[in-house]
């Protein structure tokens, strides 16, 4: 079971990395683009959007003009 | 059956044209008042807000004895193989576990502490969407118009399993 979530956990790590709008992320501020590369990396909006200094809402706004998937 | 649910499935739900048919599985879903608190949107606050009006959502107050069992989820989590947990989650899985409610959550971490540490059943959207078609309220493709709508994507296995049933 913990070999088939890590599996989970990568297959949407791929996805995440694959789908970005990197060059909309570059462009960001600092704070904006370190917290979406967490999030590409780790999936976890919560800490993403307080790395952002945003509401969770706002951050999800801001991982769709992103292109970053949504994947669990 | 109820729920407790928290930002991440909220804020995708919300954008779901079917959102209402959440209310057709569960009697309530609780939000906990942090939760509500990271919700922005006009849209997603007009949904809540009605369901809060019409008695389908309930809010959930912070309470001490939920925030101990949740901060030691977190530390729990912490020690495991798969990301930890945060806070808000840990809290809607520390409350699930002690009431019998259904955690709704789009968080990797909540819905892997069901195989790993608590008792407590996680749903995603997913878990929603099947068990609606299971009892036939929705068709066939929703899954892939909850993708489309909501710009959330599930594991390819899922979607395999998906397709293997037809209902």
């Amino acid at each position: 079971m913990t070999e088939s979530l890590a599996e989970r956990e990568r297959e949407a790590r791929e996805l995440r990395r694959r789908e970005a709008d990197w060059n909309y992320i570059n462009s960001l501020p600092p704070k904006l683009k370190t917290a979406l590369m967490f999030y590409i990396e780790t999936g976890d909006l919560y800490v993403a959007a307080k790395i952002a200094g945003l509401k969770v809402e706002e951050f999800n706004e801001l991982r769709i003009r992103a292109k970053i998937p949504h994947v669990n | 059956m109820e729920a407790i649910a928290d930002a991440s499935f909220l804020i995708d739900w919300a954008r779901f044209s079917l959102r209402d048919l959440l209310f057709r599985l569960f009697r309530v879903v609780w939000i906990p008042e942090d939760v509500l608190s990271e919700i922005q949107s006009e849209s997603t606050l007009m949904w809540v807000a009605e369901h809060l009006a019409s008695g389908d959502m309930s809010l959930f107050p912070t309470l001490p004895e939920y925030r101990d069992r949740a901060l030691r989820l977190v530390e729990l989590s912490r020690r495991g193989p798969t990301r930890g947990l945060d806070f808000p989650e840990a809290y809607c899985i520390a409350v699930a576990e002690d009431r019998g409610y259904v955690v709704l959550s789009e968080n990797g971490a909540a819905y892997a502490a069901q195989f790993l540490y608590t008792t407590a059943k996680v749903w995603r959207a997913y878990e929603v969407l099947w068990e609606l078609r299971s009892k036939g309220v929705v068709p066939d493709d929703v899954i892939f118009t909850y993708q489309e709508e909501t710009k959330h994507k599930f594991p390819q296995g899922d979607l395999q399993k998906w397709r293997s049933y037809r209902s």
